[in-house]
């Protein structure tokens, strides 16, 4: 077997040997987890129906964003609470970007990274943007594509934390040294197929979550066959990744998020019949006592929670996917390289 | 055999074609669009009427959408027609408040901390519609569908069968919810909020009945091919430019009493009391409770109230399947189509209609029961019927000498309750209505 070596400037920059690559790492983390919250309060935000409760950007009813009374804030009307907090929330968002940005500037040497990193804060300004102009011109498309684009940023904050750890400049090369599954780019392929299904999944879910009112019942029924349908295809999709993970010995690295995803999608789709329960109850609810003694409350916490979940639970879905596509194709990059 | 099965291949191919036409217009063509700030027309009413009458209703349709857009505005911008109830002689915001109507009209958004607009876009769309046709985004993947508030018709109430609901029963069913449908328990929204709600609500329901009035008139005694118009041409151009509300006095008489009939009605049953005289009385149970309950056994299974009919004789409701409710009935029946004819009702379901369903009898042993669940809701649902469905009135004394007297009609609530191990008694104190007791 050849002995896999990271090359000189996958490793790291001029800094290499300094705190510089853990801090780059620590901060893509960091953005990850604040990344995660943002999403569950966007989804409640969605779920409330809270996206104009404050019907200014980038302002609060006047104020600045930031300088905005914490009493009103945390102890006025919860749309108003959930919104300022995305708001907040979406600007630490952004600041971490931006310091990830510097930091990976002056201490990461690998060029691609730092152009990711650029990216990144695009992403994230633009996404802002959207939020804002969804405020501004209340406008329920771009509420969708909003809607969308944040759990891509969710993914791509994901991917960039992968690509900052220490796996990615030694450990690859470490792993695809002792194993052989790197070599195959059948798992790389699928994974990456499997990403694109999460993402439409994500759309259609979009759709059918953000309703103008003015869509006919045969627009909404043939996007909820598409949902259910799409969501099969992935279940069955993260089965196939985890079962050739674990066949093809992939390693280890890739294998665990690829068993992950099973559970996770499990779990998802339990929150997906329970969102549709607590939304709009089950056609057949009658054949069952309990469901038959139901009754949905409009902004009730349980409700409000099992639907959020489902959308957050997407996102991470999304995330957890696209990390095992960024380390399938580490993993394949670092084995036909061979040496550095 | 085999052609029969190729048809049927045939037909599932077309609907997955189909599906996936309209899937990739929804998510292509559903962003780009601009929605129009107009009430989507009843389409399924004036096909109906098209195919009862034989002829075309396109101008019809056209004039009396026109008419109803300079008397009830649009999804954004409401008008009361509070002109015609002032010449009716009534308080003009006796039955509808303007205010409210904005705050439930629109798209969602507050102008300041906690004041919601757009409510109904907000709580009601996704399954009612923006007309309140029940044609919602959500309306076909639904059971029990939801209701199309254009026929003016309410299940869950108080009043006399064919009689409109009060407020207090429309907002009962808001704060309640209807258990094991999409219908929710609207408790944690805002009192104030609900209010605007139940007027939009009314709102919806009065300019809906009035559509469909109107556009049967116009279909049937206006000759079109003759030249004649529903409107005079002065209002045809003013109407037709959106701008203001039509003068009440220009209008013709005869375009203006649907309306002023259906308005009186929704105040009938607001302001007179005698409507819920039954609800009032007290219930005197008889004392012997075994004695009630073989009463209510034999009234149940008996023909004069004929209970085990639909119900079945053990109250599981799955005894008569073959009946269909008035929503459903109205453009199937009433237009001479088989509810169960697919070919028949292509045209309709072409129109928007959803697929029929039978209505079911309800199984009384969960005691589960939707329109509410106290005494006073189930001594309504047995003396008045459920109106727009087959559960009739229960036939009462003295107006019917054959029919129930109050104890018995005791009985038969006590029995029903017993079905599903509730209690087996009630004192007097139960049947105290709770009037202003909503929260």
């Amino acid at each position: 077997m050849t002995e896999c070596q990271p090359a000189a400037k996958d490793v790291a920059g001029p800094a290499a040997a300094s705190a510089g690559p853990k801090i780059i790492h620590r901060l893509a983390v960091g953005l990850t987890v604040v990344v995660f919250p943002l999403i569950w309060v966007g989804g409640l935000v969605t779920t409330y129906d809270a996206g104009m409760a404050v019907p200014d950007w980038p302002t609060t009813y006047g104020w600045n964003m930031f300088a905005y009374p914490l009493s009103t804030w945390l102890s006025g009307p919860f749309d108003l609470m959930v919104e300022h907090s995305h708001r907040l929330l979406g600007s630490m968002a952004g600041l971490v970007a931006i310091a990830l940005l510097i930091v990976a500037y002056r201490y990461d040497g690998r060029p691609w990274f730092v152009g990711w990193c650029v990216l990144l804060l695009l992403a994230v300004i633009a996404q802002g943007i959207l939020g804002g102009v969804r405020v501004l011109f209340d406008e329920r498309v771009i509420a969708k594509v909003h809607g969308c684009v944040g759990p891509a940023f969710f993914a791509m904050a994901a991917v960039t934390a992968t690509m900052a750890s220490s796996w990615w400049r030694r450990g690859a090369w470490q792993q695809v040294a002792t194993g052989a599954g790197g070599r195959k780019r059948t798992v790389a392929v699928i994974s990456s197929v499997l990403l694109a299904i999460v993402f439409l999944q994500l759309v259609l879910g979009a759709q059918l979550r953000h309703l103008t009112g003015w869509e006919t019942h045969r627009q909404f029924t043939a996007l909820t066959h598409a949902h259910l349908g799409t969501a099969g295809l992935l279940a069955v999709g993260v089965v196939v990744v985890a079962l050739l993970a674990w066949l093809l010995g992939v390693e280890r690295s890739v294998r665990r998020p690829a068993m992950a995803l099973v559970g996770l999608v499990l779990v998802q789709l339990a929150l997906g019949g329970g969102t549709w329960i607590v939304n709009y109850a089950l056609p057949w609810q009658e054949l069952n006592k309990m469901l038959a003694s139901y009754t949905i409350h409009a902004k009730g916490f349980v409700e409000s929670l099992i639907i959020t979940a489902h959308m957050a639970t997407g996102s991470l879905i999304l995330a957890v996917t696209a990390v095992t596509v960024a380390r399938a194709w580490r993993c394949r990059w670092v084995a036909l390289r061979g040496s550095p | 055999m085999k052609a029969a099965g190729t048809e049927r291949l045939r037909a599932a191919w077309r609907s997955v074609v189909r599906s996936l036409l309209i899937l990739a217009t929804c998510i292509l063509g559903q962003g780009c669009r601009q929605q129009e700030d107009a009430f989507p027309p009843n389409k399924v009413f004036a096909k109906r009427l098209e195919l009862q009458q034989g002829v075309s209703v396109e101008s019809a349709h056209k004039e009396v959408q026109l008419l109803l857009r300079a008397l009830f505005g649009t999804p954004n911008q409401p008008r009361w027609p509070a002109a015609i109830a002032a010449a009716d002689g009534q308080t003009p915001q006796s039955l509808v408040s303007l205010t409210r109507l904005e705050r439930a009209a629109g798209a969602v958004r507050s102008n300041e901390e906690g004041v919601h607009w757009g409510l109904y876009r907000e709580h009601c769309v996704a399954c009612h519609g923006v007309a309140g046709n029940g044609l919602g985004p959500a309306a076909a993947l639904l059971n029990p569908y939801p209701r199309d508030f254009q026929m003016g018709v309410f299940k869950w109430k108080r009043t006399p069968r064919g009689e409109k609901p009060t407020r207090d029963d429309l907002h009962r069913v808001l704060v309640r919810g209807v258990p094991g449908t999409a219908m929710p328990s609207f408790l944690h929204v805002d009192r104030e909020d609900r209010e605007a709600l139940v007027d939009y609500t009314i709102y919806l329901a009065v300019r809906g009945e009035y559509e469909r009035r109107l556009l049967q008139w116009a279909v049937t005694e206006v000759d079109w091919e003759g030249g004649e118009h529903l409107l005079p041409r002065q209002l045809l151009d003013a109407a037709s430019g959106g701008e203001g509300a039509v003068a009440v006095e220009s209008l013709d008489d005869e375009l203006l009493r649907p309306l002023q009939q259906i308005l009186q009605q929704w105040r009938r049953a607001e302001e007179d009391p005698l409507l819920l005289a039954v609800g009032d009385a007290p219930l005197p149970f008889s004392q012997d409770q075994e004695k009630a309950l073989l009463s209510g056994a034999e009234l149940f299974q008996g023909t004069v109230v004929g209970c085990a009919f639909c119900h079945g004789p053990d109250g599981k409701g799955a005894a008569q399947v073959n009946n269909f409710d008035d929503w459903t009935r109205d453009y199937t029946v009433m237009a001479g189509i088989n509810p169960l004819d697919a070919e028949q009702l292509a045209p309709l379901l072409e129109a928007g209609a959803l697929k029929p369903r039978p209505a079911m009898p309800r199984n009384l042993t969960w005691g589960i029961y939707r329109g509410g669940d106290e005494l006073v809701d189930l001594m309504a649902r047995i003396t008045h019927g459920i109106d727009g469905t087959p559960m009739p009135s229960a036939p009462l004394q003295p107006q019917n000498p054959q029919g129930l007297n109050v104890e018995q009609l005791g009985d038969l609530v006590r029995f029903v309750r017993s079905l599903a191990g509730r209690d087996q008694g009630a004192g007097k104190g139960d049947w105290e209505p709770e009037r202003g007791s909503m929260p």
